[in-house]
């Protein structure tokens, strides 16, 4: 499952926003119109991060899988809708991939276990110990032979997995009086495998002539989980615990359901002390009931055996794997404090926070984190920042487990009723620093990067007796986030002059076109567009209907397929930053953000799956109950546009850009049934993984109410193949559109559009398992023909006004499909640009 | 700091609530309070997202007001 509770986890942050806010409003007093950088009104931002971890230690064995790494991307906003009514909004996804300890297991155990010689390892979570009067576990040549002497060592067991994304969106509505506000919010985060939804109330309150701030609220979170279990470790894994929740799927897999609740309150405080230094304190609460076990977690359990007299050792311990247990209630508490002070003789600010957490589960945490921010002038500020935290274990958490029984006649009362080897419940330190470097625009633009480096180490915790450093490792992070401040854009006096900037107002192109208009000397516009695309459906030969007996037989050049997509969805979240230099070039970066998901089945009439190639066929079963997802930063265009003509009624430009390959080409599928994945299939890459020529050329008319335009555009494929062996096939796109503007604000249009696409060139140079059309180069590019149905609005007025959105709905009108391929559904695309 | 403590100092918190022990802060006065990063959080969507890593790598997270989604499990 994929990320967590931000909200939740987002808990002091989130006070902090709060809080920040009102502090921000109690300062705000009549009069003093100073800049607050916190919960601006009409404000929007986004946001991409992305989290790197550092490889476990496993003493020696070469793993192959990488270590998790996530990305990303979120986008936010605040709107005023009254001056006294405010609505934010805020969407987040996240698409992690990587290994992950499963179990935790004495190092004789072995359970990291090379294969291929010596660079790949698969997870092995039974096997045999031998143990002396101690319990000590002895070292063995790894084939059972003793060779005396103890070996303590622990190691975590890893494991791989596929890409997994989730989506959050949440919002809040609040009502302002001059001395308090109440909010209302709720929101829903989806994963394949979890699923949360939750409301919230809160409230604060200003008194002693806003010197003082008291903030409270209240939240309910239901959960539910169905978790499949890891094909690769299910047999070997006892989920007897969790009999009445596990369903039995069709291809014999196991998913676990639970649902869980949770309630939480907190009450914060912010005080002004001084005319330099503030004090902020917070206390929470939260109460949880239901299954709160990681699904995908195992202990290790050695039953054992008396030795026969004689032995050189006291036990033999027959090593099985439980899932782990977890109590169904948790009741935590947290308080924090914390101090801001204000340093005149260097314009900084110095802010310490404490934070003390306690829970039922025996978990006592410290976190103390200090930051200096620092203005530089010219609108840059830096802000180092230093945290340290510390937890106690809690009382379950257990490396492994041993037991004086036989797992034949197992009697679950001999375990203790709960255990876990998470080594987020046991004992360890954490320190971590980064820097946050900021840049204030004029205008109200900004743009904030941050890192940050970060160490677990059982040893850094506090008062000593922490976990051993099996478990300890590192991880980074970084991210860039833009804001765009829409009250301060008005407020600098510019407002309006959008209109002077970008040449053709009121004849927007339709919202799927890009590169249709130019800005005017000095110009800034900031965007955001959105993609969706959707097939499903029926097969495709070229443009006839085609069943599955034709795909087994011919879809996979010569070898039978297995298995045919159901549907494929793609996002794509982009970026739009324009700006010109002159009235004749204007140039372009559009970073962006993608996800993918496919689903799959089985074609009738496919032979067995073991006749696949390489044994890949051990993975059909978890294709077709699973699908597939991947997501992250995509390849980013640079783009120049020439101004060639601009003659009233009629303008034509010309646009040369570079795409750059930032998305990744070499996402693997987990390895499972001791076969590995291999590399995803071409179309659920992030990236052409080439350097691509795109050129473009723009013809835009308008006319009274009418508005016209045409477009000719195409990707070069400037190298012969990407780092994984194949490049795409190259693009050529034409299209032609005619509006009409319905109101002063809003206007309708119509498009008709042609694309040639060829297939792919070579192929991957790594190993892809070959199940179904989409895994070879041959099926992929055709001739489209599409016909696009779309709105554009600007907003005519208010604090608003300037804001362009569009949306256009793209219908497949033709399709003819290099090879086999799945039908399309459409396109959707959104816009949003500012031009000032 | 245990709980006990922790009482203590939002108890003398709560104290300065009248005014007593805490400085008058004239509106006029606030300046350098409302500066950009004198907010207690100058970057929320930061924080939101280094918060959203400790909470996926720490058992601490919760605690308070428990609203969102996400499991966290891997």
């Amino acid at each position: 499952m994929a990320v967590i509770d931000h909200k939740s986890a987002a808990l002091p942050a989130k006070t902090n926003t709060s809080l920040q806010a009102l502090t921000a409003a109690a300062l705000a007093l009549p009069g003093l119109m100073l800049p607050a950088a916190q919960a601006a009104d009409d404000e929007f931002g986004v946001q991409y991060g992305h989290y790197q971890e550092t490889e476990r230690n496993l003493y020696g064995v070469q793993s192959k899988f990488r270590p998790i790494e996530v990305d990303t991307v979120q986008g936010s906003g605040n709107i005023k809708i009254t001056d006294r009514v405010k609505f934010s909004f805020n969407y987040i996804q996240d698409t992690w991939s990587g290994a992950t300890p499963v179990a935790t297991a004495p190092f004789e155990l072995r359970g990291n276990r090379p294969t291929d010689g010596v660079t790949g390892a698969t997870p092995l979570v039974t096997g045999k110990l031998f143990f002396d009067s101690q319990l000590n576990p002895l070292r063995t040549d790894g084939f059972t032979n003793l060779l005396g002497g103890v070996d303590n060592r622990l190691v975590h067991t890893m494991s791989s997995a596929s890409p997994e994304t989730r989506k959050q969106g949440d919002f809040k509505l609040g009502y302002e009086w001059d001395e308090a506000a109440i909010d209302v919010g709720g929101g829903i985060s989806l994963e394949d495998d979890f699923e949360s939804r939750f409301v919230n109330l809160g409230g604060r309150l200003d008194f002693n002539q806003k010197l003082t701030t008291l903030s409270g609220g209240l939240s309910y979170t239901a959960s539910d989980t169905q978790a499949r279990l890891d094909h690769d470790i299910l047999p070997y894994v006892d989920t007897g615990a969790f009999d009445s929740q596990i369903e039995i799927t069709g291809e014999n897999g196991k998913i676990v359901h639970g649902h869980r609740k949770d309630w939480g309150a907190h009450f914060g405080l912010t005080q002004v002390l001084s005319t330099n230094a503030l004090l902020d304190a917070g206390l929470g609460y939260t109460y949880g009931i239901g299954y709160m076990e990681n699904p995908y977690k195992v202990v290790e359990v050695a039953f054992l055996q008396d030795a026969s007299p004689g032995a050189d050792y006291a036990y033999l311990g027959q090593v099985q794997a439980f899932l782990e247990q977890r109590p169904n209630v948790r009741h935590q508490l947290s308080g924090n404090i914390g101090y801001k002070h204000y340093l005149d003789a260097f314009d900084a600010a110095l802010h310490f926070n404490y934070r003390y957490y306690h829970d039922d589960w025996g978990i006592n945490a410290h976190t103390f984190e200090a930051d200096w921010g620092q203005p530089l002038g010219h609108g840059w500020t830096v802000t180092p920042r230093i945290r340290y935290y510390s937890q106690d274990a809690a009382d379950f958490y257990t490396p492994y487990l041993t037991t004086q029984q036989n797992y034949a006649d197992l009697n679950r009362k001999l375990l203790p009723d709960n255990f876990s080897s998470d080594h987020r419940l046991s004992g360890y330190g954490a320190l971590s620093g980064g820097i946050t470097i900021d840049k204030q625009f004029a205008k109200g633009v900004n743009i904030g990067l941050g890192f940050e480096y970060y160490t677990h180490q059982g040893g850094l915790k506090l008062g000593g007796s922490g976990e051993g450093d099996y478990a300890d490792f590192d991880y980074w992070a970084v991210n860039g986030a833009l804001k765009v401040n829409l009250e301060a854009l008005a407020a600098s006096g510019d407002h309006g002059s959008h209109a002077h900037h970008q040449h053709h107002h009121g004849a927007m192109a339709p919202a799927g076109v890009m590169f249709d208009h130019m800005l005017g000397k000095g110009g800034f516009m900031v965007g955001y567009r959105y993609m969706y695309g959707s097939q499903g459906g029926d097969m495709l030969h070229g443009s006839n209907l085609v069943g599955d007996q034709a795909i087994v037989a011919n879809g996979c050049g010569p070898n039978p397929c297995f298995v045919k997509p159901n549907s494929m969805a793609m996002h794509m979240h982009m970026l739009d930053i324009m700006y010109a230099p002159t009235d004749w070039l204007n140039l372009m970066v559009m970073p962006q953000f993608m996800d993918m998901s496919m689903t799959m089945r089985r074609l009738s009439g496919a032979p067995p799956d073991d006749e696949a190639p390489d044994g890949g066929g051990a993975h059909i079963p978890h294709h077709v109950e699973n699908g597939h997802e991947t997501g992250g930063i995509s390849d980013m265009g640079v783009y120049a546009l020439f101004e060639v003509l601009d003659a009233g009624h009629h303008h034509l430009h010309m646009g040369l850009g570079l795409s750059i390959p930032f998305g990744d080409v070499d996402i693997e599928l987990r390895r499972n049934h001791q076969v590995d994945g291999g590399l995803i299939h071409y179309g659920m890459q992030l990236g052409s993984g080439t350097l691509d020529f795109k050129p473009s050329v723009t013809y835009t008319g308008n006319y009274d109410s009418w508005s016209w335009g045409a477009q000719l555009s195409g990707t070069k494929r400037l190298e012969k193949s990407g780092e994984t062996g194949y490049r795409l096939g190259d693009i050529f796109q034409s299209t032609a559109w005619g509006g009409y503007n319905l109101t002063h604000w809003l206007s309708a249009n119509v498009r008709g559009v042609y694309t040639i696409q060829g297939a792919i060139d070579g192929q991957f140079n790594q190993y892809i398992d070959q199940l179904g059309p989409m895994d070879y180069p041959m099926n992929y590019g055709g001739r489209f023909w599409d016909v696009g149905f779309g709105l554009n609005a600007m907003v005519p007025g208010g604090d608003l006004a300037g804001n362009a959105l569009g949306v256009e709905w793209l219908q497949p009108v033709g399709t003819d499909y290099n090879g086999y391929q799945l039908d399309r559904d459409g396109t959707l695309s959104a816009t949003w640009h500012y031009a000032f | 700091m245990n709980p006990a403590d922790l009482a203590k100092a939002v108890a003398i918190m709560v104290a300065c609530l009248g005014g007593a022990g805490c400085a008058e802060v004239a509106p006029w006065q606030r300046g350098a309070l409302a500066k950009p990063h004198m907010a207690l959080d100058p970057y929320p969507m930061q924080s939101t997202a280094r918060a959203h890593i400790y909470s996926s790598r720490e058992a601490a997270a919760g605690g308070g007001a428990g609203e969102g989604g996400g499991c966290g499990c891997y």
